[in-house]
This record gives structure tokens, sequence and C-alpha cells, in this order.
């Protein structure tokens, strides 16, 4: 295999030194520690089974994620249902709906005198506990999976199929034999977000009353003054994502590219039909229409009391941060996505993985670490959007980069090699072949990115500028105070501007859906 | 369009440092608190005030990461624990004495901080599913209450909660303190992370009592801090308050304890001005302010917390400030602050 040039290495670099600030500082604060706090915060068994019960919630959260996603981005990818790229879309909002407002959406709505049996009429059960915490969980990560899972059914080669079929193969042999070993690449680039979320949630498991690991890092900071045992509770939890990295990185083999010479044929479902869009129905209904029904529902006294011009401003400072952050990720994570797949060895794989590094570190300790490094190193820069972007962008840069890896290990580079032995450059390839090949993945890549950081809390209240109060920040600082009504306005304009964003980057994805 | 953005991002990063000197408050308290009396006080000043909020750790986190080149130039804290941390820090400038004077009780023995509001500990319950005359004169004796077993819910991971046991361990001493968590332990409490989703489980029957605070019970059964608001949405009241998911027919009631018992604690939100101030003045007068009585009336209408000075009046659904004091003990702040000691033992029983 060929050495990587200097102009794909340098993103790796760039960001590992970007990921590096915040680890140089958790091993700083660490380091502070006296033997007292690692016995009493870091070596005692309770963290022990906080890991326990932190991995047995992230299995289970895959397992149903995936039982979720798979049948959803093959509905809307390969058969002849209406409205798909409808579908699409109510398919990542659950993504712009902040963990523990669906988490609260679900609180309230069961017991006697929760929403079910005040509106409904139906005594709904009260969810708590690894069951709550489950059903939250999976019903806004599903997209992870969704998002990957979709965009490689968008370029999967019907060719190959259709010699499986010719040989004889039913169906469901041709899905189990061609179809699903395709999709591996999908499979772990969607879990591995999936789990690296579940790891980081704490606003979910805090309110189903299920404790893990992260929720003791983050009440180590919200309780505790002493970021020294939050410092070495954090690098636990690094402990454990890298330990989740390497395992991926074993076993996750870049599935054979096949060149796609024409769109996949959409299957007709006849009889089944209705079958298909009772599952969407139901899919939606849970994850967007519960969320956003307790929303409605809220808002009905809301809207009256928050000023049009507050939440009008409250959505320009989101976006302008999430925005930028998005098209900054989708630029770091070409590159890199570039290396991980072509160079997919030694150095190349090491600087691609520094990106989930990235991903891993608790927000609330990037936080910090920014605050610490900017102070020290560029201090006008402190309190300036750029801080906030940067981090943003460093944070989520994994979630741009998963589904565009998937994308491209989807494309052979045989095709880069043909177009250059016919005497395309470097730059030719990749703007005239690469890029709109990858389209799907650089849309599902910026639509992740933008969700989430349009909801992102921890970072967003310690490096926004003094101020600068975005539409997150409204529907936290009224849900502390129960104050529902005043939260559901703005919580309902962060979803709009999701989905508008989201439309508009899967409008982007061209003709072919 | 990324060219635009990118512009547009470029514009705004450069002009904010450039602004003129604002009031910076770093607050504890949440913005919907914060926010009115801030706007108050801007119409009535001509001031502007810029304000970031946050948890109090986080901010206290980020204060000492800022060290001298903190914009703050106060510190809004939902605990006087936290306040005490500053002051310990030396984070905190002393206050002048004529502002220390203001407040008629709670004013620390060091003159780093005032105090702004008080809450109390009550036991939030259910009246369709407890007979407030079967639970116990003092808190101490709720561990006994074995019918309570698995229906009792708490906050071990909660500042005022943590405040309660600080001075459950100052007024009966550790031992005490460390059989009283094991007593309750033992009942098999559910642990939630706040007050609101705790009181939510009370309403919903996932639990019967709750120890928690006073206005959060009042928030609940009023529906959101809504009840008194002035404005012309005033006819309105009644239906925006049958809007609201948290609605006046809750099953929820609260308990005091008898007179003097550490379950009826009083506890302090406070704030200070940073050593590091350059902004001291201004920093002062929005202290003066919050200590009026046209600010403490309105925190008391909104928000359902006691006011510090006196003659302020409160709504008449509110037990009234003379009698919520006479039922907690001897308040002293200067001996709330070693919450450290509170932290280990809370996680040596493993209930943090």
């Amino acid at each position: 295999m060929k050495r990587a040039p200097f102009y794909l290495l340098l993103p790796g670099f760039v960001t590992l030194a970007a990921v590096g600030v915040p680890l140089a500082y958790l091993v700083l604060r660490a380091l502070e520690a006296d033997p007292q706090t690692l016995a009493g915060v870091v070596f005692r068994p309770r963290n022990f089974a906080l890991l326990a019960s932190t991995l047995q919630l992230t299995v289970g959260v895959l397992v149903v994620a995936l039982l979720l996603a798979l049948p959803l981005a093959w509905l809307t990818t390969r058969t002849d249902l209406p409205a798909g790229r409808l579908a699409s879309l109510i398919g990542v909002l659950p993504l712009a709906v902040p963990g523990y407002v669906t988490a609260y959406a679900l609180l309230s709505l069961g017991g006697p005198y929760g929403l079910g049996a005040r509106v409904l009429g139906v005594p709904l059960p009260h969810l708590n506990g690894y069951l709550g915490a489950l059903i939250a969980l999976s019903l806004y990560t599903y997209p992870y999976f969704y998002m990957n899972l979709r965009s490689a059914f968008l370029r999967l080669d019907p060719a190959l199929e259709e010699a499986a079929r010719a040989l004889g193969h039913p169906p469901l042999s041709v899905f189990r034999r061609v179809v699903l070993p395709q999709l591996v690449p999908a499979f772990t680039a969607g879990g591995l977000l999936v789990a690296l979320h579940v790891f980081a949630d704490f606003g979910v498991v805090s309110l189903m009353r299920y404790p893990t690991f992260s929720y003791a890092i983050y009440l180590q900071y919200s309780t505790a003054y002493d970021r020294v045992g939050a410092a070495w509770l954090a690098l636990w939890l690094l402990t454990l994502t890298a330990t989740l990295l390497f395992f991926e990185a074993r076993v996750a083999r870049d599935a054979a590219a096949r060149t796609q010479k024409r769109p996949p044929p959409k299957l007709r479902l006849g009889r089944l039909r209705p079958l298909a869009q009772a599952y969407l129905v139901g899919l939606y209904t849970l994850s967007v229409g519960l969320p956003l029904s307790a929303l409605l529902y809220w808002a009905r006294a809301g809207f009256a009391r928050i000023e049009r011009a507050d939440l009008l401003e409250a959505l320009a400072r989101s976006v302008l941060a999430s925005a930028p952050a998005a098209v900054f990720a989708l630029a770091l994570a070409l590159p890199l996505a570039y290396l991980g797949v072509r160079y997919a060895r030694g150095a190349a794989r090491t600087l691609e993985r520094a990106a989930y590094l990235g991903y891993a570190v608790p927000p609330l300790v990037l936080a910090l670490a920014l605050v610490f490094f900017t102070l020290k190193a560029v201090p006008w820069l402190y309190q300036t959007l750029f801080v906030l972007v940067y981090a943003y962008t460093f944070h989520f840069l994994a979630e741009a980069l998963s589904p565009l890896r998937a994308a491209l290990s989807q494309v052979p580079a045989a095709v880069e090699e043909a177009a250059r032995a016919l005497g395309s450059r470097t730059p030719a390839v990749f703007v005239r072949i690469l890029l709109p090949l990858l389209r799907p993945g650089l849309a599902s890549g910026g639509i992740l990115v933008f969700l989430s950081t349009l909801k992102e809390l921890p970072l967003t209240l310690l490096l926004a500028p003094i101020g600068y109060d975005t539409l997150a920040i409204n529907v936290w600082s009224y849900t502390q105070e129960a104050m529902f009504a005043e939260a559901a306005p703005y919580a309902l304009t962060l979803l709009a501007g999701g989905a508008v964003f989201a439309g508009l980057l899967l409008g982007s994805e061209g003709g072919r859906r | 369009m990324r060219r635009l953005y990118g512009l547009l991002w470029l514009l705004l990063a450069f002009s904010l440092p450039a602004m003129a000197q604002p009031l910076v408050i770093y607050s504890g308290r949440s913005k919907a608190l914060v926010e009115p009396l801030v706007k108050r006080f801007e119409a009535k000043t001509g001031v502007r005030v810029k304000v970031r909020y946050g948890k109090d750790a986080q901010l206290l986190a980020v204060l000492q990461e800022e060290g001298a080149r903190s914009p703050a130039d106060l510190f809004w804290a939902n605990t006087s624990g936290a306040l005490s941390e500053a002051a310990r820090r030396d984070l905190l400038a002393r206050l002048p004495d004529d502002l220390l004077q203001l407040p008629a009780r709670f004013v620390p023995q060091d003159g780093r901080w005032v105090p702004v509001t008080v809450r109390f500990r009550v036991l939030a319950y259910n009246p369709e599913r407890v007979d407030p005359g079967t639970l116990p004169r003092s808190v101490l004796d709720l561990p006994g209450v074995e019918s309570l077993k698995g229906r009792i819910g708490w906050t071990p991971a909660y500042s005022s909660f943590q405040d309660f046991v600080t001075a459950l361990r100052k007024l009966e001493g550790d031992p005490a303190a460390r059989a009283w968590l094991e007593g309750m332990k033992a009942l098999q409490p559910k642990a939630y992370a706040s007050n609101t989703p705790m009181l939510l489980a009370l309403a919903s029957g996932e639990i019967d009592v709750a120890l928690t605070n006073h206005y959060y019970v009042y928030r609940l059964q009023r529906g959101g801090a809504e009840g008194e608001y002035e404005g012309p949405e005033e006819e309105e009241e009644e239906e925006e308050n049958e809007a609201s998911p948290a609605v006046r027919d809750l099953p929820l009631d609260m308990y005091h304890f008898a007179p003097g018992d550490v379950g009826n604690l009083a506890l302090v939100t406070g704030a200070g001005v940073l050593q590091r101030s350059k902004n001291r003045d201004l920093a002062l007068a929005f202290l003066r302010y919050l200590l009026s009585s046209d600010a403490q009336e309105y925190t008391a209408e909104s928000v359902y917390e006691y006011p510090v000075v006196s003659g302020v009046r409160t709504p008449d659904f509110m037990l009234p400030v003379r009698e919520a004091l006479e039922l907690s003990p001897e308040p002293d702040f200067g001996r709330l602050e070693d919450l450290n000691g509170t932290l280990n033992l809370l996680r040596e029983l493993d209930l943090l």
C-alpha cells in the first residue's frame, strides 16, 4: 500500500492536535489527585457496577435501534413506498429532539395523571429504569443507524442481487447473503455512533433513574467542586471508548466496493404495503409524534408568553453556530474518511480514529479544557463564537465521518484509477468523480452534525459568548424550572429549524433518492 | 451559501469582544428566574447586562479556569455552598457594610456575599395515599416509618439535599447523620436527579412522599411560575393554567415537621461580587436592586421563594415568612460549607 500524501495527512494531524488539547487537560487534572480521592472516587466498587450497567444499556440500545432502523432504511430506499424523501426526513428528526425532552415526554405520558390518562383517557404505564432509558435512547439514536444504512442502501449495486437471484436464491437468502454483508460498514459506523452516544448521555438516564458511568461523571462536575475526581472518571470513560474503538477497528472490514451502474430497482410491496406503512407510521408516532405532541400540548399556553423576536433571535444564534460547524466537520471528515478507507493501515488509520476520540471526550470535560486552553494560549479568542464552533466541529466530527466513510468504502479505488489513467488530475478526479458519488454520505454527515450541535448543551453553556442564548439553552433553562409551556416554543423552533436544514440537505442529494 | 455563513460568522466573532463593557453575571440560577429581573434592572437603569447561565459548580469551575481573565462581575448562585466555596477560594470581594445590612437575616460572617432569597425543605406527599397524621414529627424519625418502604423519593445528587445533610451533620453530629442516611437507605427510597421529575413521579403514583424544597410543590400545584403574572394576559390566566401540564388538581401537598426540626431547614440563594470585577459599582447596584422590595416581591410572586428583606408582601397561598422561619432551626450558613464531608459520606454509602 502506498504512502498517504501530505495534504491528506494534514487534516488528520490537525484533528489529532485538536483532540489532544482536552486529553492533555484531563491528564493534567488527573495528576493532581491525592490518594484519598483515588480511593474514594476512582477505584471503588460502585464504579464497576456503573460500568456493567452502562454496557447493558449500550447493548440493549444497539439492538433495539438497529431493529428500528434497518426496516426503515430498506423501506425508504428499496421499495415503492411513496413520499420517500419525506419519510427519510422524518426518520432523522428524532436527532433534533434533545434527549431530555423525549424523556420528559415519555415521563409525562404515563401514570394516572399523565397526558395519556388526561388526553386519551387511557392511563399508560409510568416508564423508568432500564426499560425507560432503553426506550428513550433507542427512539432518538436509531437515526444514526438509519442515516448510515440509508446511504449504504442507495449505493448498493443491483447487479449483484440480480446475479444471486439468477443463480436461484430466494429473496430472503439474497438479502442475507448478498445485501447484509455489504451493509457491514454501515452497521459498524452507525453502531459506533450509537454506542458512543449512550456512553455520553446523562440527560435521559438521569431522568429515567438508571445510573450509568457518564451520569456519575456529570454528578461529579455538577455537585462536587472537585475537578480532579471528575477528570479520573472521564479517563475511565475514555478507556472504555478507546477499547470500543479498538475492537471496532478490528471488526470493521470495509465491504468489497463495486461500481454502481444504475439506481437499484424499487421493489413493489403489493399486498404488504399497508404493513410497511403501518410500520413507518408507528415508528414516527413514537419517535417524533410523541415528543412533538407533548411539545404542542405544552406550547398552547407557551406561545403567548414568549416574544417572537426572542424565538427568532435564538434560532439565528443556533443556526449561526451549528451551520459552520457542520461545514467544517464535513471539510475535515472528507480527507479523514479518504485516509481511513484508501490507506487503511498504520498511521493513517490512527489519525482517522482520533476523530472518534474527540467524540468520546465528555462534552463537559471538553468545554472546561477549552476554557483553560484558550485563556492560556489565545486569550483574545476567548468568549467568541469561534471557540464554540471549534468545539462543535471537533466533538461532532465523528458524526460527519461515519456516513462518509461508509459511502466511500463502497466506491472502488478502480474508479479513481481509471479516471487518472484517462488523464484526469487529482483535483478533477475528486470534484468530478468522488464528490458526486459521495453525495448521500455528505448529506447524511452534514445533517447529523447540524442536528446534534443544534441541541447540544454543555459545550454551548460554557463556551458560547456571554448572552449568546441558543434555542437549546432556552429549552433547558425553562424545563429546569418545570416551565414546560415556556420551553415548548423553543423546542418546537429547534425541531422546525432542524427539519428545514435536513430537508435542504436531503434535497441536495440530487434527483435520485 | 457556505461562504456567506463563513463571512457572517467571522463578522460576529470579531465584533463581539469589541463592544462596550456591560455588567456580566454568571448565574447558577436558570434563565427563567433571572431574566425577568435582569430586564427590569436594565429598564430602570439603562445598564446593559449579559448573563451566562450554568450550574453553580460548572460556573465555579469556569471561574477558576478563567482566573484573572474572567469577564464576570457578579456570581449569582443557587446554593450557599457554592458561594461559601467561592469565598473560600478568594474569588469574592468583601461587600460594603450598608449593603450587608439590607437583608434581615442570613448574612454570612465574612461578608463576601448576600442572601437573595430563602427556601425551605419540606416533605411533599400524595394526599390520596398518605394521611399526614401518620407522618412523623421529625425528619429524623422518617427512617422508622416502615410503611413508607419503597414509597419515598429523594435527590441525593441535588445541592439542596446535600445542604440539608450538611446541616444534619452540624446539628446532630456525623454519626447521627450517617445513621439517618443508612436508615433511609433501608427503606429503599427512589433517587431522582432533580426535584421536578421527582414530584411528577409523586403525582403519577410512583412514590408517595418526597424530600424536596417548598417552591417546587407550589410551582407544580400552581402550574409553573405563572400565578401572579402582571400584564395584558391576566384574563387568560385561568385558561393558561389549564393548558399547562402541571395543573392544580395534582394530588400533591406539603408537610412540615415540628417547629425547629432540621427537616424544615431554611436554605438561601445569594450573590457576590467577584474580586476581579472591573465593574464593581454596577455589580453593587445590581445587588442593591436584587434586595429592593420591588425585586424581592417579584421573586416571591413569580417563583414562590421567600424574601430576605423585611416588609415584603408574599402571595396569600404561601405560608407567611415569619411562620416559615419559625419552623426552621436556627441556620448558620458559615457552618454549612463543609460540602466535601457530606459528599464523602454520600459516596461511602453509595448514594452518589
